[in-house]
This record gives C-alpha cells, structure tokens and sequence, in this order.
C-alpha cells in the first residue's frame, strides 16, 4: 500500500535489473541530486555540531566547547526566576509545550481520521470523491494565508467562534490572548485569572495552544483519511463478506476484523503525525506572532504556545549570538525525531514480514 | 481458481442482499448527514474567508459577526493587493518564480537520478541509493541553521572570497530560497518506482533501435511516466508556494521575497481590516486551490505512494 511494501519490491526488481550499462557514466546522471543532498542534508548534521560548540553570531565567535549544552541542559532545563525561586527553564518548557501539542493533536486526528474513513468506505458509495475533495482541500492550502482565516474566526473581540459558543450559552474566550491552561480555564470560568496556586505548565495546554491543536487537526486530517482508505482498500473484500455470511454485523466487522487489519496503518500515522507535529512552524509563528514577549515574535501568550521548532528560531532569529545555542537545541530536537523514525522504520519491515 | 470464482458468483447475490437487509435507509442517511455536517465544518473557514472578503471594515468588526455581508465591497481585493510594499502582485510573482524555477530544476535532478538508479549500472550504485534514501530521516530543523550559514558563507558569490568570508554570499537572493530543497530523496524514490514499472521489453527494444540512455529517458521514459512527474511537481509547487519559515530567514528584501511572508503585513493593524485579509488570503489560496482541484488524482496517488509527506 504504501513505501514499506514498494520498498521491498523495489530492492528485488533492483537486484534483477541492474545489469544495463556499465561504467562510469550513470554516476553523472545522480551528481547533481547527490551534490545538493550531500551540501544541503547530509553534511548539515555535521556542521550543525560544529556550530553548537561555538559562540555564533553571524559568523562564529569564539569557541566554547560543550557550554551550549551545559546552558541547555543546565538553564534551559531548571533555572531561578525573579523571586529566587526555582523554575522550568526554557528548553523544559518548550518540551512540555510540544507534548502536549502532539498529545492533542495527534490521538484525535487519528481517531476522526479513521471514523470518518471507515464510515467514507464502508457506507458512502456515491459523492465519495466530493466528500475526500472537501475533507483534504485544508491540507493543501495550509499556510500562513489560511492560519489568518483562524486568528479572525477565534478573534477575542469578533470571532465567529465566541459568537457560536454564546448562542448555544456558552462564555466566550479569548483564545489565542489567554495562557491560562484550557481544562483550568473551564473549571475557573472565562473572567477569572487563573488559579494561581496550580502550576500553569502542568495543568495542559493553555487556550492559545488549543486553538494551534484545532488548526492542526483541521489541517491534517484529510491526510489521514486519505492513508486510512487506502489501508481499508486493501483489506480483501471476501474477509468482509465471509464474516457477513456467518452472521456478523457491522459492529463485530469493524472490531473483529477492520480495525486489527488498519493497525499498521494506524501505528504508521500515529509516528508520520508525531513528526510532522515535532516540526510544525509555520502556523504557530502567524497565529502567536503578535502575543510573544514584547508583541513580536512567536510562542506567546506567556510562552504557552513555544514549541520547541519556535525556541530554535527564537534563538536563532530574534536573540543575539545563540545561534550555536539555538544548533544545540536542534541537535535535541533532532534525536528526537531519528528516534521516532527509526522506531517508524522498524514498523514497517515488520509489516513487511509478515504479508 | 475456477470453483472459487463459481462460489464467489453463487454467493454474491446473497451476500448483497443480507448486506442490504442490514443496512438500514435510516443508518445510510444518518452517516451521509454525518459526513457532510463533517465536510461542512471542514469547509467552513473557507466560506468565512471568500463571503468575509467583501465585508466592510466596519462589517468585517461588528459583533455578532453574519456569514454573508451586508454590503458586499469587492474593493477589498484592490485594497489587499496594494497593501504591501510593491503590491501582492509583485509576491506572488516571486513566489510564482521560485515555485516554477524550483519545481522544474528539481523535477529534472530527480528524474536523471532516478532513472540511474532505476536503469544505469555504475560503482557504487547500491551505495549511494541507500544514502539517498537516509536523508529521507533528516528533518528540517537540523539542517536550518547550517544551511543558512552555507548559504550566507557560499564561495565567490555576493562579495564573497574562495573561503567564503567578506560578503553576504547567496543571503537575500532567489537562489538562496531555491537551491536546498533541490533534490528530495522522496521524489527520487517515488520516481525510480514509477520507472521500475515499466515494461524491460521498452528498454530492450530501444536498445534494438540503437536509442542511447539519455535517449530512451527522454522519448520513452519521460512521456509514459507523466502521472509520477506530475505528482512530484504538485507537490513540489504546493510545498514552495506555502513555505514561509526558509524564505523568511534567507531574506531581507521584500522586493524577492515570496507570498506566504506578505501575509505578515496584513496584520500589522490596531484595528484589522479583516475583509482586505480575507480578499489577501484567498488570493494566495486560490492558485493551489485550482491546482488541487484539477489534479486531485495525482495528489491522492502520491500520498498513497509515498505515504511520508509533511
């Protein structure tokens, strides 16, 4: 269904194909695509750890060994606020922030994704092609042109949004001005300041962040769905018809037989959103532009909304000389994501195994 | 085989009709209400964008905000596309420049790469393949700042010397926005599948006609592999027209700058003019919208395919 399977097939028919044309002359056909991957992919990972152990401004300072990752570690990880007390440090914070932006954005993706497939697959014959056109035309068009139509719709002042919730009797919020987190916001009511003896940081994500997690999913879901009707096409129709015969109905089906069968297609999404959630930018930097410290910059209200791809930048872009700072967070960030590929590769040679 | 396909035709008029008796009118139109209160919502912020772009500022402000406007003001879309510095056109050209320029450079390095590693033999094919496929794991955030760095120290470029040093090198220039995302393992990769699919016998009798490698690529390759190409280019064009963060920071002037960064100046208000946003946003929506509506196949086959694409 999907490159686990076209992978392998691609080794086998490799191996029985190569026998074409000798010699040196097919290396240049791949020299251009091998002289831009190797200056602009491969050899980044290295200069990348060559810039974290500088000083670095617009060009490199002074040499400081592993101080970066002592600050990162050190600093970033715990640190002393103004009342001498001690605090979440920066990099912390922007781990936890990221958390809880895959925690809810991902599981939830993935669940309507899967509902609305299966219902698209199982159920609609006609106008499915509209509906997928209608499910997947956010994908596409995300970008900071549609992240605006957002900011307007959850607009404090005139959004549409608080104009729904008002109507069906609901407070109106602030949304994208309110760092307080969502669930302490429910529980305390729309005017209050929060609770101020519970700890903002471990309560969830704040309200600004549940807007990013709605855009988000808003954004991705047509992709899952589209992977989760593939995964349901190549489950055998006769499997389905076979359990019909002897007297299952659609309930039994879908939990016997059609949700074990899109398991590695779930786990496959579960691991390609995390990714894709560890990397976002682009929404998060127009959405939270004009609520970070000072009015400019991204990650506000009160840092609620820095994820660890807006930290980078932060440092990188807006402060000066941590730009071998900023390569030391990227380096974390980037172990990350290798270790959740590596686990994503590993799923799909099991599947692979076992088809 | 025979029998099963016999059993298989027995069996299918009973299946149809207990699958029928199960499924209720009721349930059927309860999911289609379903999936299309579903699509409904999906599509909503699209509709708050095109009827929210003929709104009045006064309008665009009011509180309870209506979908539809009382006054339409096809205005705004003027008033959008000369709200930037050197107008929206002038973004739009840019990102219209770097997309095509990009989309088709990109299309060419990966299809020769592709087709060599789908058909040529050379030393070291193997190997390089799996590198090429590696740097499918390396994600954006790694590369950003060394790149940046690469590309503000490019040798002999920009006021630079041989070591890179003196000048700005590529920083603010299209080049800087075009030339990282060049290759693209995946694109390589989803290529060099279409072009394992086809038939040896191509191949052998081209050989037979005396046709060179270059030759084949060109006149057989090429034409019957449009729909992998095609999705490659989608993709490619979609992924440039909507990126912001790299052409944010390997530029300076507004004047190449591409459109995604114009949208910035629309917010810069005490009072946003939302119905100008509105007219703004979808006017750099629409092309991909188009794009995405006419090639609706090809981008579902080269997710399918490819499965990874952020």
């Amino acid at each position: 269904m999907s490159a686990a399977t076209t992978i392998t097939t691609a080794f086998r028919r490799w191996q029985n194909n190569g026998r074409r044309t000798s010699g040196w002359g097919g290396l240049l056909y791949v020299l251009p695509a091998l002289i831009i991957l190797v200056i602009f992919e491969i050899w980044p990972i290295f200069f990348n750890i060559y810039i974290s152990l500088w000083r670095w401004d617009v060009g490199p300072l002074r040499f400081v060994g592993l101080a970066n990752y002592e600050r990162l570690f050190g600093e970033g990880f715990l640190t002393v606020d103004y009342n001498q007390q001690l605090a979440v440090g920066e990099v912390l914070r922007s781990l936890i922030v990221t958390g809880y932006y895959v925690l809810g954005r991902v599981p939830l993706t993935i669940v309507l994704a899967f509902v609305l497939a299966y219902l698209l697959f199982l159920w609609v014959k006609r106008g499915r092609v509209l509906l997928r056109t209608a499910y997947f035309l956010p994908y596409v068009t995300n970008s900071a042109a549609i992240a605006l139509v957002f900011a307007w719709i959850f607009d404090a002042r005139i959004g549409v949004f608080n104009a729904m919730l008002e109507r069906i009797g609901l407070p109106p919020l602030t949304w994208l001005n309110d760092p307080i987190p969502f669930v302490e916001r429910l529980l305390s009511g729309p005017e209050s300041a929060g609770l101020s003896n519970w700890p903002d940081l471990a309560a969830g994500p704040s309200v600004a962040m549940v807007v990013i997690i709605l855009y988000s999913i808003w954004t991705s879901l047509g992709y899952n769905i589209v992977i989760y009707l593939a995964g349901l096409t190549s489950i055998p129709n006769e499997l389905i018809e076979a359990a019909r015969i002897d007297g299952a109905d659609n309930r039994i089906i879908l939990r016997r037989i059609i949700w074990p069968l899109v398991t590695p297609t779930t786990f496959f999404l579960l691991i390609a959103n995390t990714i894709f959630a560890f990397q976002a930018f682009d929404p998060i930097y127009i959405l939270t532009r004009k609520t970070g410290v000072g009015g400019g910059g991204a990650g506000g209200p009160l840092e609620s909304t820095l994820t660890v791809t807006v930290l980078i930048f932060r440092n990188f872009y807006e402060r000066a000389n941590a730009v071998g700072y900023a390569a030391a967070i990227a380096l974390l960030l980037f172990l990350i994501i290798l270790g959740l590929t590596i686990v994503q590769f590993r799923l799909f040679s099991r599947r692979v195994h076992y088809q | 085989m025979a029998t099963d396909a016999m059993t298989q035709e027995m069996v299918k008029p009973m299946v149809r009709e207990k699958h029928q008796g199960r499924k209720s009118v009721l349930g059927a139109l309860l999911v289609y209400a379903l999936l299309t209160l579903g699509a409904l919502v999906v599509i909503f912020p699209f509709l708050w964008m095109i009827f929210g772009s003929f709104k009045t500022i006064a309008e665009s402000n009011a509180y309870p905000p209506t979908l539809l406007p009382e006054v339409w003001q096809p205005q705004n879309y003027l008033a959008a596309w000369q709200k930037p510095p050197n107008t929206l056109g002038r973004y739009m050209l840019n990102s219209l420049v770097i997309a095509t320029v990009g989309t088709g450079v990109q299309l060419l390095i990966c299809l020769l790469a592709a087709y060599a590693f789908s058909r040529l033999r050379f030393p070291g094919r193997d190997l390089l393949f799996m590198l090429v496929l590696a740097t499918t794991m390396i994600p954006n955030e790694i590369t950003l700042i060394p790149n940046f760095v690469t590309i503000r120290r490019f040798p002999l470029v920009g006021g630079n010397d041989f070591w890179g040093a003196g000048g700005s090198g590529l920083y603010d220039t299209y080049a800087a926005m075009i030339l990282p995302g060049l290759a693209g393992a995946f694109n390589i990769f989803l290529l060099r599948q279409a072009f394992l699919a086809l038939p040896n016998e191509f191949w052998e009798a081209a050989q037979l006609d005396g046709a060179s490698s270059f030759g084949y690529l060109w006149r057989i390759v090429v034409p019957l592999t449009l729909p992998a190409l095609l999705t490659v280019a989608i993709f490619g064009f979609i992924g440039r027209w909507n990126g912001l963060l790299w052409p944010l920071l390997v530029t300076r002037s507004e004047s190449i700058r591409p459109v995604q960064m114009a949208m910035v100046y629309y917010q810069n208000e005490f009072l946003t003019d939302f119905g100008m946003v509105m007219a703004a946003s979808l006017m750099v929506t629409l092309p991909i919208v188009v794009l995405f509506i006419l090639l609706q196949r090809q981008f579902v086959a080269g997710i399918t395919s490819t499965g990874l694409k952020g």
